[in-house]
């Protein structure tokens, strides 16, 4: 199976799957009242990231054949996503400005002229669909890595904490062992490992990212454990599986989720100080801006690649970051409100 | 608060007193010092294995050879330099040629503590002819890491040194502990080589070899004390020999950290001061056509003893813009001019006004090199086995690609476009050649692809477009660009290049194994002869079997008969013609899509002068020379700090949270 | 409280050999000695130049325990590192210690700044937000703050190097010197982007920590005994947030040695993170894993530092 056909089905796949989560959250009184309260805090963060998501999704949605631009003959080959059919005119010469109608530098006439929302690259590329391009980038390192890191942290933090004994201790050495080495030289040194790629990369980050998720699942279900409610159901003789996933599980949601949205903003990072050290992922934000960071000392100055990169990189992250304080203080029992 | 706030103020103040961008102390303005820099730290300044441009800048200043390169002649002309005159080859009845060097008295070397071997309080030597056998000797040696013994190995006996002494190492422990230069004196040394003489050196050639005189003018054959590689690699806990340079150059190295910077001062014991007449002593009072138009020929300067400066100081620094920035700011002396401050230097091939303003100079010159792309012939798709097939394939591939607009785009137009692997500014150069594959004909290109069986690009066997593989270990994100500059060009005839961009262990490893189809690769010039250009593609030099630099393991046996053929041969018409008849052969085989040469443009302030750009790595700095007062006082004038923004941001946060404590405290009232 | 110091070191003890195995399995098992052999000698390396650098460096060794379990290198890792016997760079052959000797000052002299001069604003900050709560001061403290944090460090540094060093001229674009008397201009530019581009996340912080300690039972008693807002803060709030603010300034005091990659690279400070990433561009493994292992060292030797001096100051943590 081509790899265009995986990135479909996978498409399928997650849609269905957040629909069905959405629908057994939506039954829940609690988490109905969680999301009414963030949609009420945070609109347009949520739908910023409804955004995001969206071209996302679309660009991973493709196929072979259709319309193709100018002189290039491999392209009715390849699968090509919806937001690459929404570019269809041929790069053009080098560096434009944002809508303008020549070149940058020496003032050829281009093939689209002012169709260009945020200007060429060097090589005559579109950087709106660059950008966009990126979005997907992000959002996979962000998705797979949570995908690998949020189970693994979530089934040896709720073991451990749980059952304690021989298992809490070896997990918990391992912890303290990773959480040790500093992690951006791991990370380096995993990438350098496993080679460059983007799942070599989300592979890496999963692993330098689970322990803190780990640490405080683990805590969690210390407490829990101890809890009235788990103790009489125990005594009742409800075997542990069901304690765990009826009981403890759900209890750990909201630090799951909150986590996760956290830990999404710090990977995105972390990729961009990885493109500069040249082991990026491929049409990252973190690549374009460092493909462009020498560009601001030209004179005249081209700033609309790094712009672009920068703008689009902290958009998303600025809502991430948003709603994951809006849904820290909605989730969190603990946190005081002035007004509370 | 309060007391928060004057904390901070007096932190602010603190940083404002050291405010100022000079990054050298104050008192160094008035030294007549020259700065430059080198962009990565040295693994090695061993004259034996150092072989790289930064590690050139020092050792091409401490180590001074036997001839060296007239500084303004073109074509470039070897001039003596410790030895009295160069030689000439006299042809020995067993098919060799040897060479006579005679030295020139009283040269010593830098001061260093190493001599004191020769009697206390001793700090320096008289260089004599057995120091240049004994490096020479140094580089036969396998455990140093030389990367040039092939030149040399034709030193009759040179190889048969190398054997003897790796065999011997192996046997005898005894003799392996022994100093390395007893080791060579118990072998007998390398029977190519004699001292007969104090002062003379014999060189014996198995067959002639006109190229080793250039050999002659590079650090690999300095003098090298014994004294210093013993003493500084004996002993644990002292800095290596490879970090701690003594030659006989016009400067010795005064300071030497490795992570940022080397400072040199004048070697007090430089032959040029015993022999102020030496041709490599004063500086040249003839030069190429235009020279003394250009300012090089000044009166001043003319016939009088170099060096110029007293003082160099080379700092590491890595990133291309901070390193431009702090020339234009005045803290370096020359530079090249950096990609991204192009439209900003020159515009239409001149200087702009604002850079004639500050009084900046520019020198243009084509570096004897060339950048191309490799395909590997030893690939069954690509390759030689591929046969009419292949040779049509390289042929629309070579024909699709774009230089000019390569060097547009990447070098701002900085580059020649290449026609063949030899740089035109070389002796040999076909004036005006023309090749017909490269110049871009994307119709013709398709034709050749539709005869190589791939019409439109497609494969038959997979029906899909041709899939190559474009091997690269790039670092930077920013060549990765230009990686995909050549792919883009490529599907513009249908076929399917896929970067495959790996580490650089991965990328050796590949190109031991024969795993790779197309790379990119340069080289630049050791010494400005066509030979060194043209040897990258004969069979002894393949990459596989023999690890030689030849990557696109081309092997044409026609063109190796050709090539011995020119080798020997001196520089003329006869020469030229089978020079051509090699570019021909290269032309239809295609073994490399030759892409560019570099043209240098050498930026330099108005306070140094006497700088001629030279093309190949070899520091020239003993003929410069720099105004301190007038570089003082531009540097002050130029970088005066503007404060105003400080304020301005500082008066703006008062501003913004102001009215808010206002209301707050009186709301709380 | 002895047996807790010791058992506490004991399990320090385990971490450092866990630490040491991954390092082994990372830089050993994966990257082969020809890999390092071949950086090391360079492209011109001939197979038999490559089999004699691994015999002259121990590299054609057996790995593992079960392959020879006198001679090999798993034992010898361990025993060369615990014996902090460091040997020489694959790259240069120059001593590992003295490169980390050399490189531990120019970190310092960035990091310590950074350090203490982020930990005095960023509090000051978060209790100046914290006092202003829910006033559009705390709005626009918090979207600044958040503002910061979404920005990649890397356009901070392009960003200051292009505005302060080459259009006010304040200071050195980039450089180091150790020399006193232009140190201080050299280091100015990276401290004031070091303490810029963590500031963001530590007011947040701080902000947090002293909004939830307002809302406790004892400073609304102080309010009611008629003491001044500003004494409350001070007095009280600062006093009572210590706990966490030490908590979170103690795990950081390992990261000072290690200096900052990108700063230092960027600035071209000849400290530990460039030769980091030096190592890394040169895949100079050996350095490399030196590396790595003292910063381990420090980070478990801080941990154990902490819990010991918390156990001391607390006996009830000691029962957990």
């Amino acid at each position: 199976m081509e790899a265009h056909h995986v990135s479909n089905l996978l498409v399928a796949l997650l849609l269905l799957g957040a629909a069905a989560t959405g629908r057994a959250l939506w039954r829940n009184r609690l988490w109905r009242e969680a999301l009414t309260e963030l949609w009420r805090r945070r609109r347009l963060s949520l739908l910023t990231i409804a955004l995001f998501i969206s071209v996302g999704l679309l660009d991973s949605v493709a196929w072979i054949g259709g319309e193709v631009a100018g002189e290039d003959l491999l392209a009715s080959h390849e699968a090509r996503s919806v937001i690459d059919r929404l570019f269809l005119k041929p790069a053009e010469g080098s560096y434009s400005a944002p809508f303008a109608t020549h070149t940058f530098y020496n003032k050829q006439p281009l093939v689209a002229p002012a169709g260009h929302p945020f200007g060429t690259d060097i090589l005559g590329r579109d950087v709106f669909h660059r950008t966009l391009k990126g979005v997907r980038v992000a959002l996979l390192i962000g998705g797979f890595t949570s995908l690998i890191a949020i189970p693994l942290a979530l089934l040896l933090g709720i073991r451990a904490g749980y059952f304690g004994g021989r298992f809490d201790d070896m997990v918990f050495f391992v912890m303290s062992t990773l959480a040790s080495i500093p992690s951006l030289l791991l990370l380096i040194a995993l990438i350098l490992v496993l080679g460059r790629g983007t799942w070599q990369v989300c592979v890496a980050l999963g692993i330098t990212s689970w322990v803190g998720l780990c640490r405080v699942t683990r805590g969690e279900t210390l407490k829990l454990r101890e809890l009235d409610y788990i103790q009489a159901a125990k005594a009742l003789g409800v075997s542990n599986g069901r304690i765990l996933l009826r009981h403890i599980l759900p209890n750990l949601m909201h630090l799951v989720i909150v986590t996760f949205v956290l830990l999404f903003s710090q990977l995105v990072l972390s990729e961009a100080t990885l493109a500069y050290l040249g082991i990026g992922v491929d049409g990252s934000w973190g690549q374009m801006i460092d493909q462009a960071r020498t560009e601001l000392s030209r004179e005249p100055v081209i700033y609309w690649n790094i712009a672009a990169a920068g703008a689009a990189m902290f958009t998303l992250l600025l809502a991430v970051n948003y709603v994951g304080d809006a849904l820290r203080d909605i989730l969190d029992p603990r946190t005081l409100r002035e007004d509370a | 608060m309060n007391r928060g706030n004057l904390a901070c103020c007096a932190c602010a103040l603190l940083l404002l007193a050291g405010c100022s961008n000079n990054p050298y102390p104050d008192a160094d303005s008035a030294t007549r010092t020259y700065y430059t820099t080198f962009v990565e730290a040295h693994r090695t300044l061993d004259p034996a294995e150092a072989y790289n441009v930064s590690a050139h800048k020092v050792t091409g200043l401490v180590y001074d050879t036997l001839l060296e390169y007239h500084y303004l002649k073109r074509p470039y002309t070897l001039i003596p330099g410790l030895a009295t005159e160069v030689p000439v080859a006299e042809p020995l009845a067993d098919g060799g040629v040897r060479y006579r060097f005679r030295l020139r008295e009283g040269a010593g070397y830098g001061d260093d503590p190493c001599f004191e071997r020769g009697g206390k309080g001793r700090r320096s030597r008289e260089v004599v002819a057995e120091d240049i056998a004994y490096q020479l000797q140094r580089l036969a040696d396998p455990a140093l890491q030389v990367q040039v013994r092939e030149p040399f190995s034709r030193i009759v006996g040179f190889r048969d040194f190398m054997t003897a002494l790796e065999a011997r190492r192996r046997a005898d422990p005894a003799f392996a502990a022994l100093p390395a230069r007893l080791q060579y004196q118990q072998l007998g040394g390398i029977p190519g080589l004699r001292v007969p003489g104090r002062y003379e050196l014999e060189v014996r050639l198995s067959e002639p070899y006109p190229q080793l005189l250039y050999w002659f003018a590079m650090e690999f054959s300095t003098p090298v004390p014994w004294e210093a590689v013993e003493y500084y690699d004996a002993r644990p806990g002292r800095a290596r020999f490879a970090d701690h340079p003594v030659g006989a150059g016009a400067f010795q190295v005064v300071e030497y950290q490795k992570q940022s910077r080397v400072v040199l001062e004048r070697n007090p014991n430089w032959y040029g001061y015993r022999h102020p007449d030496a041709p490599a002593a004063r500086y040249p009072s003839e030069g190429a056509p235009g020279d003394a138009a250009l300012g090089l020929l000044d009166p001043a300067y003319r016939g009088r003893p170099v060096p110029f400066v007293d003082r160099i100081e080379i700092r590491l620094d890595k990133e291309d813009i901070p390193r431009f920035g702090k020339f234009l700011q005045g803290y370096y002396d020359v530079s090249k001019i950096i990609k991204e401050s192009f439209d900003q230097v020159v515009q239409s091939d001149r200087l702009t006004p604002e850079m004639e303003a500050l009084g900046v100079r520019l020198q243009k010159a084509v570096s004897p090199s060339v950048f191309y792309l490799g395909f590997n012939m030893a690939d069954k798709a690509v390759g030689a086995a591929a046969g009419a097939r292949g040779r049509k394939l390289r042929q629309a591939m070579s024909l699709a690609v774009d230089s000019a607009r390569f060097i547009e785009l990447f070098l701002n137009g900085r580059g020649v476009e290449a026609q063949a692997p030899l740089p035109p500014v070389l002796a040999g150069y076909p004036e005006g050649y023309r090749n017909p594959y490269r110049q871009v004909d994307l119709e013709r290109a398709r034709r050749l692809l539709g005869e190589a069986g791939y019409p439109e690009g497609i494969d038959p066997q997979t029906g899909k477009p041709l899939r190559l593989s474009f091997d690269t270990y790039a670092t930077s994100s920013q060549v990765l660009l230009q990686r995909e500059f050549f792919v883009n060009e490529w599907r513009k005839i249908g076929i399917d290049v896929e970067i495959a961009n790996t580490t650089y262990n991965e990328f050796q490893a590949k190109l031991e194994r024969g795993a790779y189809q197309l790379y990119f690769y340069g080289w630049s010039a050791d010494y400005p002869d066509p030979e060194n250009f043209l040897f990258l593609l004969t069979c002894d030099m393949r990459r596989i079997p023999h690890n030689g630099p030849n990557s696109a393991n081309f092997c044409d046996a026609r063109y190796d008969r050709l090539f011995a053929q020119m080798e020997v041969m001196p520089n003329g018409p006869e020469r030229n013609a089978i020079i051509e008849e090699m570019l021909a052969i290269l032309r239809e085989e295609r073994p490399w899509i030759e892409l560019f040469h570099r043209i240098d443009y050498s930026l330099a302030h108005e306070w140094i002068s006497n700088l001629k750009p030279f093309g190949m790595s070899h520091p020239m700095y003993k003929y410069y020379d720099v105004d301190p007062k007038r570089r003082a006082e531009l540097r002050a004038a130029r970088n005066r700090p503007v404060v105003w923004p400080a304020w301005a941001l500082l008066g703006v946060a008062v501003l913004g949270v102001a009215p808010g404590v206002r209301t707050f405290f009186r709301n709380r009232q | 409280m002895l047996a807790y110091i010791l058992r506490r070191l004991g399990y320090g003890v385990g971490v450092v050999f866990g630490v040491l195995f991954v390092l082994f399995v990372l830089f050993f098992q994966i990257a082969t000695p020809d890999d390092i052999a071949r950086r090391a000698l360079g492209e011109k390396a001939r197979a038999q130049d490559i089999e004699d650098w691994k015999a002259n460096n121990g590299y054609d060794r057996p790995l593992w325990p079960w392959q020879d379990f006198r001679d090999n290198q798993l034992f010898t890792h361990y025993h060369s590192m615990l014996r902090f016997d460091f040997g020489r760079s694959d790259v240069d052959g120059t001593p590992i210690a003295r490169r980390l000797r050399e490189g531990v000052a120019p970190s310092l002299t960035i990091t310590v700044p950074i350090f203490v001069l982020s930990l005095l604003l960023t509090v000051l900050l978060g209790l100046f937000v914290a006092f202003f709560r829910e006033t559009y001061i705390d709005i626009a403290g918090v979207f600044l703050c958040v503002l910061g944090m979404s920005v990649s460090i890397l356009l901070y540094i392009i960003g200051g190097q292009f505005l302060i060093g080459k259009l006010l001229h304040w200071f050195p674009i980039s450089g180091f010197d150790l020399d006193p008397s232009v140190m201080l201009r050299f280091i100015a530019l990276p401290v004031m982007i070091g303490v810029l581009s963590a500031a963001g996340g530590d007011v947040r912080f701080y902000r947090t920590v002293f909004v939830e300690e307002t809302g406790r039972d004892y400073v609304r008693t102080a309010r009611a005994k008629g003491a001044g807002e500003l004494r409350v803060m001070l007095r009280h709030v600062l006093r009572n947030s210590l706990i966490p603010i030490l908590t979170r300034v103690v795990v950081t005091i390992p990261f000072l040695f290690v200096g900052s990659l990108l700063l230092e690279n960027f600035f071209g400070i000849p400290g530990l993170g460039s030769l980091t990433v030096d190592s890394i561009q040169q895949n100079d493994f050996r350095t490399l894993r030196v590396i790595v292992f003292v910063f381990s060292l420090m980070f478990i030797g801080g941990q154990i530092a902490t819990d010991i001096s918390y156990a001391a100051v607390d006996s009830r943590v000691r029962l957990e």
